[in-house]
């Protein structure tokens, strides 16, 4: 039976490494790629590998010599062994390669999986090497294991088979998702609504009012002496004040730096029903002195802002 | 950030009544830059005369001089030296200051490279990344996110996380998440353990 089941799990791995369609990119981010020189060279030596894992898998299925066929599956677990351990020493960031939907980097899952195979083909072996009175460990052929005892041949399959599962299938995705959508079913979205931070529903987040301030008349009023990011931000009395940094092109032709301040409501956000209300303000970085960014702009070319009188 | 020391007091008082004191302007618009989405946008030459050309670095860090100069491995082999000057705005999750960078940050920069060869720095964004990934767990104070083929946590920072559904506005109300939705995550990657901090997370766009 053992050699059913490892042959069953090398002819699904060396199959879709042979025939699938994305052996490319399995091969991609492996040690292979590195070593070898580039993506095309490493796919053709995945397929390579794929039809030696689907002879190794055709031969423990259907042959009855144990010592030959055990031998090829123990040799080809490790090997597998052997190029994990050489790709986790050179490239411990590489992806192994070994089945199709695993990017992750080479971990105890890999290795588990080239010791599945080890292990199996040791059984196998071991099987051959059992001769006389020893008792052989997978019972012969598993035709013949599933003839004479049909229970425990299906039973130790269905238990190998579990296993294979674990080590070469993706169940994180069939058991742990599940797990989490019961548990959200079960106690409720764990993320509350209603009031923000400061325990006020209205609030906006800062993120919000720059988002509100970068489609605004205001930014594109300025937008030519902005050169930083937001700077810093701060609230005071219903206003939120969002400061960058910029520098102010002057007639002499040398860029003076300025800060931009913007002053708007703190409750206002790209949702508001009105447009925003945003108040400008540009002052000399060295000097302290107001500098009136709109007077320079308008000597020679249109700025889109509607300026709309000065404040208080 | 927020010390409320006298001075910083004083100068925002300042600040804060030249900006109330000055025009005002009324109105939306759909042009202009997006910030910190603008990390990742193209470095499109500004419109303005005035505006000399501007050049665009990224990498990690290597080492740090004297606080402000910056010394950056290029991801294609490329080195630059990126100066950080006292307008140089710094986003690392929020604004903040020099003093936040370390040794093995990667970066986007900004700025105006310098006769030298220094990249005198407008704006840099420390450890930003944008990502395209499934919510696969919502958890009190961290997602789990696929992406590529793995899985790993975004962390939900109080008063930082905002949340965008549909193209409506930002709002720190993170409840609106399902399990399996497509998002984009922006966010800061924290080099320690490769989790993600959520600045921003855009479901339904």
């Amino acid at each position: 039976m053992i050699a059913l089941l490892v042959g069953g799990v090398l002819g699904w791995t060396g199959g879709t490494k042979l025939f699938g369609r994305n052996t490319r990119a399995q091969a991609a981010d492996t040690v292979l790629e590195r070593r070898l020189g580039g993506l095309p060279r490493a796919t053709v030596a995945l397929r390579a590998v794929g039809a030696a894992e689907l002879l190794v898998a055709l031969v423990l299925v259907a042959l009855a010599w144990p010592l030959v066929t055990g031998a090829a599956a123990a040799l080809a677990g490790a090997g597998f062994a052997a190029y994990l351990g050489y790709a986790r020493a050179t490239a411990p960031d590489a992806s192994c390669g070994c089945t199709a939907r695993d990017k992750a980097p080479i971990g105890v899952r890999a290795f588990a999986r080239a010791g599945f195979v080890l292990a199996g083909g040791a059984v196998v072996l071991a099987d051959g090497l059992a001769a006389g009175g020893v008792p052989a460990p997978a019972g012969g052929p598993w035709w013949e294991a599933l003839r004479d005892r049909p229970g425990a041949a299906l039973g130790l399959l269905a238990a190998g088979t579990a296993l294979a599962w674990l080590l070469f299938g993706d169940p994180d995705r069939a058991v742990r998702l599940p797990l989490r959508r019961l548990r959200l079913r079960l106690f409720g979205h764990p993320l509350h609504g209603g009031p923000g931070r400061a325990g006020d529903p209205a609030a906006v987040p800062v993120e919000g009012s720059v988002e509100l301030l970068e489609r605004s008349l205001a930014w594109q009023t300025v937008t030519h002496v902005v050169r930083s990011g937001l700077r810093e931000h701060w609230d005071e009395d219903g206003w939120r004040f969002l400061r960058y940094t910029g520098l102010h092109g002057t007639a002499e032709g040398a860029g003076r730096p300025v800060s931009v301040v913007f002053a708007m409501d703190a409750k206002a956000g790209l949702d508001s029903p009105r447009p925003p209300v945003i108040r400008v303000g540009v002052v000399d970085e060295e000097t302290g002195a107001r500098v009136d960014v709109a007077a320079g702009a308008a000597a020679g070319r249109e700025r889109p802002g509607a300026l709309l009188g000065e404040g208080a | 950030m927020n010390d409320a020391t006298g001075s910083t007091f004083d100068r925002r008082r300042f600040l804060s009544a030249t900006a109330l004191g000055g025009a005002t302007v009324v109105g939306a618009t759909a042009l202009g830059a997006v910030d910190p989405d603008a990390a990742f946008a193209a470095p499109t030459p500004p419109l303005d005369p005035a505006v000399a050309d501007t050049s665009f670095a990224e990498g990690l860090i290597t080492g740090i001089e004297g606080g402000t100069l910056l010394h950056v491995a290029g991801s294609y082999g490329e080195r630059h030296r990126i100066q950080l000057t006292n307008a140089t705005s710094i986003w690392k999750l929020h604004p903040t200051t020099a003093a936040d960078i370390e040794t093995g940050d990667g970066l986007y920069a900004r700025g105006l490279e310098m006769p030298d060869g220094t990249v005198a720095a407008d704006a840099v964004w420390v450890n930003i990344v944008n990502l395209d990934v499934t919510v696969r767990g919502i958890g009190k104070d961290r997602l789990a996110l696929g992406y590529h083929g793995g899985e790993l946590i975004g962390r939900i920072v109080p008063g930082r996380s905002t949340a965008s559904y549909a193209g409506a506005a930002l709002t720190d109300d993170l409840s609106g998440l399902r399990m399996g939705q497509q998002a984009l995550v922006l966010g800061a990657w924290r080099p320690k353990d490769g989790s993600v901090d959520i600045a921003r997370i855009t479901v339904g766009h």
